[in-house]
């Protein structure tokens, strides 16, 4: 690495070196049996140089011919990609909990036998087609530039996913469980599935109209791509965002204190420092409702004429892969502050309404407006405080800016969603549910 | 090459294995609004290896050649795991050895064209919108990605094999006040960099649409008979009923496989729907799938009867059905999995003036926003839609997500368009992405479809 850096900062101005190495283990139970077992070791290099103001980019999978990938990023310069940004000097970086080496060595029978006895669980307590997968991730990060910034850091994620379909619907109630460490299921977890599964096991066809949504972490999507969309940046220097010019103003209920906290190491997936190797730190984006800051990464914080908030990811919305993306301003590690009612408590503060297990469309739609229309997938239909079954075939329509200026409570617990975040469940008034009724 | 490949599978002692190996190619330009914000292109490259023995089937994915012991070690442990596991074992449908290169013919190869020369012609389109002054910005990515292939198996197959897309993606956002409006950009294919050539009158013609959108008026939700234009006609096919032709999805879910049964009438009589992947030129074309099956066109429905399923070795050999060659990786980062190809629905006889007139009263719903699918219910957004009244097609309007319970929706497909239109781009998601998804049809009327509105 030191010497594609050298070699690197011969024919440029600026360089950086992003380098990752990955190993995952899937183990996939369908229908309660193993199905498949999925194994990869994967590494790779990406190198940003900057020469005259311009950017220059390029990515290897196998660092053989360092002359050819610095070739590749001068060849790139010629585009003439803008870049005013420097690459930060960044020595220190918080010490983070996020490696747990025991993962290192648990095996592919283990993660069987840990599916399998969930998988016994869900089929002899329900009727549905039970399906569960298992990840092992050990991710190492190692970010380099020219400016002598040398730091890496190491993570461990263990990552449970699966659920009980209500048979031919393709919809069911499903949960995710996430460690830096090899752990059981746990048990309230697994009971949780059970109870609601069951409770809305009949299908009810009430009457659409507006009505109380409880966002759950499955469904959370729908609210937070829109949700980063109006805060990215990004979304801001492109006059995209609809709340670009309200720092300061009211756009959320006062329920809503919105921010974005990469240091908990409680949870898997801290991060120390960012994709471009800024350190990274909280950040409040909306505190009561009041809309407080943008995220940044390097190049739109110095388009905007601010400063990045550590928040340069090598991403895209639906993931990727990072050697092969250039940084977006991007947040990772959202999270809401939560409220003080459990998950039974909400339900029973819905005199009718929806509870959103998954949300069927959440990309589509108008997303820089905040729109969002999405399929319930299933809507566990609640009313008088009762959970009296299940919606097929609804729909969930409205306008993050609208929705969310009627909170009417948040829970008191965070819940891992599958894309990472840990969210508290949202209850929502007035929001429009079709239905074919 | 394939001699590098050969040493490391005889090192798989397995009742079955094979390895891929691929360089992967690619190209990016892309524009936020004025701003050029990425230019390059790079290659990467890496081993997917697949082992069955005693009737355990897994998979091993590796980037570095140093590691292909590890690899191979890990494939073998996994595999004898699940033979432990599992009540039955997998079996592979016999499938022919291969030894062929295939190199798709192409009308200009995007290798040779100047990084200079692309760029060029990229900004020209993206200027096109921006020239107007209620576009707020523009996000538009031109990629070329190469998948130069080698795939050697255990039963001695050795398939050379190219797959080569060029693809201009993105959207156009228009703003009026606080209103904003964005219209996806699609064009591209598999025959090469002539398929994003003389694309302006589309960019102006989208332009145009993007800017109509903020004067139209948000639908109101609701129960509406549609008419579906070609481009949602085919998400529609490809959400709603190709995920289910996929056998891998449907495997394991013993309520579906009874409800997918071959034969089993699901759809209105004038419904033919198949996945024709041999169609030279389109954006589904290909060869030889990634487990060295040929592809063959596969119909799926006839007259509203299901006729026939996507299917990889593995399932084919479950289903006790013909193998279609529909098992693809999305790049050596991934085993393959069963994809869709080419789907389309068949044409039929009434042209599109025809349709309005059956429709009467509905909406006229364009071009499709992304879409999902879970078991019987599907969703998807649209780009933007007209009212039809008397037969006359009218106002437009917007903000349109629609779903639907895929059985009934089959059944209320009540007329098929006589024209047929195939999607340029794609990027299908399923655990990994297909940018060769290709899907289309005519225009189609589906009576009583749920659309949600704002």
């Amino acid at each position: 690495m030191e010497k594609l850096l050298e070699l690197a900062r011969k024919k440029s101005d600026k360089a950086e070196i992003y380098s990752v190495e990955y190993t995952s283990n899937q183990v996939s139970f369908e229908n309660a049996k193993l199905q498949n077992i999925d194994s990869k070791f994967q590494s790779g290099v990406s190198l940003r140089i900057i020469k005259d103001g311009k950017l220059g980019f390029a990515y290897t999978r196998n660092l053989i011919n360092r002359q050819e990938l610095v070739q590749n990023a001068i060849d790139s310069l010629k585009g003439g990609v803008e870049a005013e940004y420097d690459f930060p000097l960044t020595k220190e970086i918080p010490k983070l909990d996020k490696y747990d080496s025991s993962l290192e060595g648990v095996s592919s029978a283990q993660m069987v036998e840990e599916c399998a006895r969930v998988c016994d669980i869900l089929k002899s307590k329900t009727d549905g087609e039970i399906e569960m997968h298992s990840f092992v991730n050990i991710d190492k990060l190692r970010i380099l530039n020219t400016q002598g910034t040398d730091i890496s850091e190491k993570g461990t994620t263990y990552t449970m996913f699966g659920g009980a379909t209500y048979p031919g619907s393709g919809a069911g109630i499903w949960r995710v469980f996430r460690s830096k460490k090899f752990e059981k299921m746990p048990a309230d977890l697994v009971n949780t599935l059970i109870d609601l599964y069951k409770l809305s096991s009949k299908v009810v066809e009430p009457k659409g109209g507006k009505m109380k949504v409880l966002f759950m972490p499955n469904s959370m999507l729908t609210l937070l791509w829109r949700l980063f969309s109006g805060a990215s940046s990004k979304s801001v220097y492109e006059k995209t965002s609809p709340i670009a010019d309200k720092i300061g103003e009211k756009v959320f209920d006062e329920k809503l204190t919105i921010y974005d906290d990469p240091l908990n190491d409680k949870n898997p997936g801290a991060r120390a420092f960012d994709d471009e190797g800024v350190a990274c730190k909280p950040l409040t984006l909306v505190e009561k409702g009041v809309l407080k800051s943008f995220f940044y990464d390097l190049d739109y914080a110095k388009k905007l004429k601010a400063k990045s908030t550590g928040h340069g990811y090598r991403t895209t919305q639906w993931g990727g892969d990072p050697i092969t993306l250039k940084p977006i301003p991007a947040v990772s590690h959202l999270t809401l502050k939560p409220g003080n009612k459990s998950f039974a408590e909400l339900v029973k503060s819905m005199n009718k309404g929806v509870i959103l297990e998954y949300a069927l469309g959440a990309h589509s739609g108008n997303i820089p407006n905040g729109d969002y229309s999405v399929a319930v997938s299933p809507g566990v239909y609640v009313e008088k405080g009762e959970i009296v079954g299940r919606v097929k075939d609804g729909m969930v329509a409205g306008n993050i800016y609208e929705t969310l200026k009627n909170v009417t409570d948040l829970s008191d617990t965070l819940y891992p969603c599958f894309t990472g975040e840990w969210m508290p469940l949202i209850l929502c008034d007035n929001v429009s549910v079709a239905t074919k009724k | 090459m394939f001699q590098k490949l050969r040493e490391i599978l005889n090192n798989v002692d397995a009742d079955y294995a094979d390895i891929r190996y691929e360089i992967k190619r690619e190209g990016v330009i892309s524009f936020s609004g004025k701003e050029l914000t990425q230019v390059g292109s790079s290659s990467t490259d890496g081993y997917v290896i697949r082992a069955l023995k005693d009737g355990g089937l897994a998979s091993v994915v590796f980037t570095r050649e140093s590691d292909a012991q590890k690899a191979v070690k890990t494939v073998l442990e996994n595999a004898k795991l699940i033979s432990k596991t599992v009540e039955k074992p997998v079996k592979l449908a016999q499938a022919e050895a291969v030894k062929e290169t295939f190199i798709p013919p192409l009308k200009e190869d995007p290798r040779e064209i100047s990084m200079e020369e692309k760029l060029e012609l990229v900004r020209k389109y993206n200027d096109i919108p921006l020239a107007h002054e209620k576009i707020a910005t523009t996000s538009i990515k031109y990629e070329d990605v190469i998948r130069e292939k080698y795939f050697l198996s255990s039963e001695g197959s050795e398939i050379r094999e190219d797959l080569v897309t060029t693809r201009l993606s993105g959207e156009i956002i228009s703003a009026d006040g606080n209103l904003r409006q964005n219209l996806r950009v699609r064009r591209g294919g598999s025959s090469g960099f002539s398929t994003v050539r003389n694309q302006e009158s589309y960019f102006e013609k989208r332009t145009g649409i993007v800017l109509d959108l903020l004067k139209a008026r948000p639908v109101m939700g609701g129960v509406y008979n549609c008419i579906l234009n070609p481009d949602l006609t085919g998400v529609f096919t490809h959400e709603a009923f190709g995920h289910y032709s996929e056998a891998d999805l449907i495997e394991n879910l013993p309520s579906m496989r009874e409800k997918m049964k071959i034969g089993n009438k699901l759809g209105n009589d004038v419904l033919n729907i198949v996945d024709n992947a041999t169609l030279p030129e389109q954006l589904g074309f290909y060869k030889y799938d990634d487990e060295g099956v040929k592809v063959r066109s596969t119909q799926l429905m006839k007259n509203g009867v299901l006729s026939g399923r996507l299917h990889s070795r593995r399932t084919a050999a479950e289903f006790g059905e013909p193998l279609s060659g529909h098992t693809v990786a999305e790049d050596y980062r991934y085993a393959p999995i069963i994809r869709m190809g080419t789907i389309f629905i068949e044409p039929g006889e009434h042209t599109f003036d025809d349709l309005v007139n059956m429709l009467g009263d509905g909406l006229y719903i364009l071009d499709a926003k992304g879409g999902e699918t879970s078991g019987e219910s599907f969703s998807f957004g649209a780009q933007y839609a007209y009212e039809v009244k008397n037969g006359k097609v009218g106002k437009m309007v917007r903000d349109l997500n629609i779903s639907g319970n895929l059985y009934q929706t089959l059944k209320d497909i009540t007329a098929v368009g006589d024209d047929l239109v195939l999607s340029k781009v794609g990027g299908c998601g399923k655990w990994q992405t297909n940018i060769r998804s290709c899907s289309g049809g005519p225009h189609i009327i589906i009576n009583s479809l749920v659309v949600g509105g704002a």
